[in-house]
């Protein structure tokens, strides 16, 4: 009985190690990707508001550019040299024009 | 501004506007203009040459026609400046920059949009690379000057007036575009302003810059400062450096040399 428990245990912890980590590390790699392009619509969308957000929100967007270029910076796969060349710029962009927007409150 | 620049600012001034001329006739500066179809051409060659083949030769008239400044340099990410973008056949066959609408499957008007770069091709679509490598007189091209601007309203030096042309209707700006652009808010345009320069003023007008632009063209990249007026710039800067205003009015946008456009205390 007392064998019997504890194949069942490591058979258990060995079922959940390995197909648990393909699943689940496959699931939230797939994720991430679209994750970071929605975050990526998410934070450019506000540039053409720009100009009426609060400082506050302002920073908030500044700190939410750097943390995708960063994640940007760590694409791997058969695309990741072109897809950081095109979105490091894009994302860039969005980050430059909201410090000048915060700039610009601060200055006035 | 260094004092070299103010003295050639002055004698481009003094050059360009003839005492006897009215502002509106711009029959002195037609000369400074280069021919329309070649206003806003980019040669780009970063790999074209190493490759074996021509460098890719752009004309801004064509796309312009059919899409926003914005959709092309920010959506898409073309760099303001010929060849910083640095594309590659690759960038292109993964769906970016010319790939992003020239993938052979999009389709524009009714029409297949030419695929751009592939690896393997076949003799008869190889022809196809000529669409885009090849000089600007090119056959393989479709489209010339003359032809696809004739309907078109024009401003002096035969250049295309692409606020008119979209105030009547000649032209409808794509402005978005799938599985690349991303969903903006609705733009809200900051105020109008004048920039007061000797009696020459310029009446700058936002609403006309974002309607194709956007800010993020502009701003930070173009015109950096914060504060109105801070920043000192010259026509040398913007005519002959193509600085400032000189990015894209000495490119796509009409032609700095049509002062009156911009200074209007000179038609007054």
């Amino acid at each position: 009985m007392k064998n019997f428990s504890r194949f069942t245990l490591l058979s258990l912890l060995f079922l959940y190690l390995f197909f648990g980590n393909c699943i689940v590390g496959n699931f939230s790699s797939v994720y991430a990707q679209d994750d970071w392009k929605q975050e990526y619509s998410s934070v450019c969308a506000k540039t053409q508001n720009a100009m009426i957000l609060t400082p506050e929100e302002l920073k908030s967007y500044i700190d939410r550019c750097d943390k995708l270029l960063a994640l940007i910076n760590e694409l791997e796969g058969e695309q990741a040299a072109t897809e950081k060349k095109v979105y490091t710029k894009r994302v860039k962009m969005c980050r430059e024009l909201y410090q000048f927007a915060l700039e610009y409150k601060e200055h006035k | 501004m260094a004092p070299i620049q103010k003295l050639l600012s002055a004698f481009i001034i003094a050059l360009t506007v003839p005492v006897s001329a009215s502002a509106a006739d711009y029959s002195h500066y037609l000369r400074h203009i280069p021919p329309a179809e070649n206003f806003g051409q980019v040669v780009l060659d970063n790999y074209s040459h190493k490759a074996g083949v021509l460098p890719v030769t752009f004309d801004h008239w064509l796309h312009r026609a059919k899409f926003t400044c914005r959709l092309c340099h920010i959506d898409i990410g073309f760099a303001m400046k010929a060849e910083m973008t640095e594309i590659s056949a690759a960038d292109n066959m993964s769906g970016y920059y010319c790939g992003a609408c020239h993938d052979g499957k999009r389709v524009f008007d009714g029409r297949n949009i030419f695929g751009s770069c592939a690896e393997n091709y076949t003799e008869d679509e190889g022809k196809r690379c000529a669409r885009c490598h090849s000089s600007a007189e090119a056959e393989e091209r479709k489209y010339d000057y003359k032809s696809f601007s004739e309907k078109l309203p024009k401003l002096p030096g035969n250049l295309i007036d692409w606020e008119k042309a979209e105030s009547e209707g000649k032209v409808k700006l794509t402005d978005f575009l799938e599985g690349v652009s991303y969903k903006r808010e609705p733009l809200k345009a900051q105020d109008d302003f004048t920039i007061k320069i000797r009696s020459w003023d310029v009446i700058f007008s936002h609403r006309k810059h974002t309607v194709w632009n956007g800010c993020e063209l502009c701003h930070p990249m173009i015109f950096p400062s914060t504060k109105r007026g801070t920043t000192k710039y010259s026509m040398f800067q913007i005519m002959m450096k193509g600085e400032y205003c000189g990015v894209c009015h000495t490119s796509v946008a009409f032609s700095v040399w049509l002062c009156a456009k911009c200074h209007i205390t000179l038609v007054e």
